[in-house]
């Protein structure tokens, strides 16, 4: 028999919050650095959070129904008890990892990802700057199948929904460094600076969404340095504040390098990096990073000069 | 209240509501932007900026020359090889394209107009003086 118990939708409650942040930052930002900020940029920002949420509501129903079904084949059932729920929230953020992993290393996925790092800024306008184009990525599916364990999924979307809100407050520069302790286990300003950057050393590092310890355990994770000033946004970037653009962009790229590219290629075109070419005319951010690493390495038996 | 209620019950009603309150939050939020004055008029201070520039767009693009729109809006570099990268203002950032051929570019007296081939990027304009026509025949090498 299946509970009827309904998710608590605690994104729409932190809304008011959102907005009063967004308010607070934006005083900061007028007192630091008014040129800095660039409200066409929050406007993209906001439209596509915006859509996010439109896009998200049409296709919640279908999300839900699959992972209910996936929970009627459940070899077990976890109760709603206190140490099932932060289970559940270390398991969803596990998976949080991998798909945000995932959706950095394999074009499909950062068709519909790349949406959240094409802003050149880095301010909590950032952080709501959110995918339209998730349901038809699938990759949903990372974070339903712990249903089949017995998580159900009202379970699921609540903790889903409380890591996204944790994501918010990360999205600053106005936050210098947290506690060590804090920095060690938890996902700060200061790490997620350094995944939204475009520096070759700080490419495809910095994963988490809450917990940053997966990034250590599976050593993607790249501290924030302090003589490297941060670029953010994407390795080619967009040059336009358009919305649609925006939203569209990888896909269309996408799409058509596997229409004209040769037969064999054509899959590699979808499940390969981004930047990935079949002619090797393109960079990945692997590429970048080599030559990035061979020109310090350069510099540095060069040595010092007077 | 009960012809509320009804509506309210109407499939995809609220959704339609919450948008459009979200919109109107959302507007309101880039309006206090503008009118805290947020923004700004970046320009390319000079020819070294133009270089830091095109290394952050291509990483190891070295500029071996640089022409500065007179305005410091836009620049064009060129490197060892013979790649051309055409930089232009996009809001209070800069964004880069490294041109592929020579479509899409026009000359007129000082200002040399240039297409990258992404329409989304958008054609620039600069304004180079007089070295403008080396540009041009620079930019005319480049495979058609």
């Amino acid at each position: 028999m299946t509970p009827d118990i309904h998710p608590f939708d605690i994104v729409t409650y932190a809304v008011p919050f959102f907005i009063l942040a967004m308010v607070a930052e934006m005083a900061w930002a007028r007192r630091r650095a008014p040129e800095a900020y660039e409200p066409r940029d929050t406007w993209t920002s906001l439209a596509l959070g915006l859509g996010s949420t439109v896009a998200g509501a049409l296709t919640a129903g279908v999300v839900y129904a699959v992972a209910m079904a996936l929970y009627q084949h459940r070899v077990a059932t976890v109760p709603f008890a206190w140490w099932a729920w932060i289970a559940c929230f270390a398991l969803d953020d596990f998976n949080y990892y991998w798909a945000h992993r995932t959706g950095h290393r394999i074009r499909w996925f950062w068709a519909s990802h790349v949406n959240h790092h094409s802003s050149q800024h880095y301010n909590l306008s950032t952080a709501l700057r959110q995918t339209w184009t998730g349901f038809v990525a699938l990759s949903f599916v990372f974070r339903i199948w712990p249903a089949l364990l017995g998580f159900h999924p009202a379970m699921l979307v609540t903790v889903g929904g409380v890591n996204l809100v944790y994501q918010f407050w990360i999205h600053t520069e106005a936050i210098g460094r947290m506690p060590r302790w804090f920095e060690a286990v938890f996902n700060t300003p200061s790490h997620h600076r350094v995944h939204h950057a475009t520096n070759p050393v700080y490419l495809d590092r910095n994963y988490a969404g809450a917990l940053i310890v997966w990034d250590r355990l599976f050593r993607t994770f790249q501290p924030e340095l302090d003589g490297e000033r941060i670029r953010y946004g994407i390795v080619r970037q967009l040059g336009t504040f358009g919305v649609m653009w925006s939203v569209f962009h990888e896909w269309a790229g996408m799409l058509k390098d596997f229409a004209v590219a040769p037969l064999r290629y054509k899959l590699a075109y979808l499940v390969r990096e981004p930047g990935w070419s079949h002619d090797g005319s393109r960079d990945t951010s692997d590429r970048i990073r080599e030559r990035w690493r061979e020109r310090q390495d350069g510099a540095a038996r060069a040595g010092p000069r007077d | 209240m009960k012809a509320v209620q009804a509506l309210l019950a109407q499939p995809g009603v609220l959704l339609v509501l919450k948008t459009l309150a979200s919109l109107v939050g959302v507007l309101l939020v880039v309006q206090l932007a503008r009118w805290m004055n947020l923004g700004g008029d970046v320009r390319i201070r000079d020819e070294d900026h133009a270089g830091a520039l095109a290394d952050e767009a291509m990483c190891g693009f070295v500029p071996v020359a640089v022409g500065l729109d007179k305005a410091r809006i836009g620049a064009l570099v060129r490197d060892a090889q013979g790649r051309v990268m055409l930089i232009r203002r996009h809001g209070s950032h800069f964004a880069a394209r490294l041109l592929e051929n020579h479509a899409g570019v026009r000359l007129d007296q000082h200002f040399l107009t240039v297409a990258t081939g992404d329409s989304r990027f958008g054609t620039v304009t600069l304004n180079l003086g007089p070295e403008a026509q080396a540009w041009a025949a620079s930019l005319r090498r480049l495979e058609g």
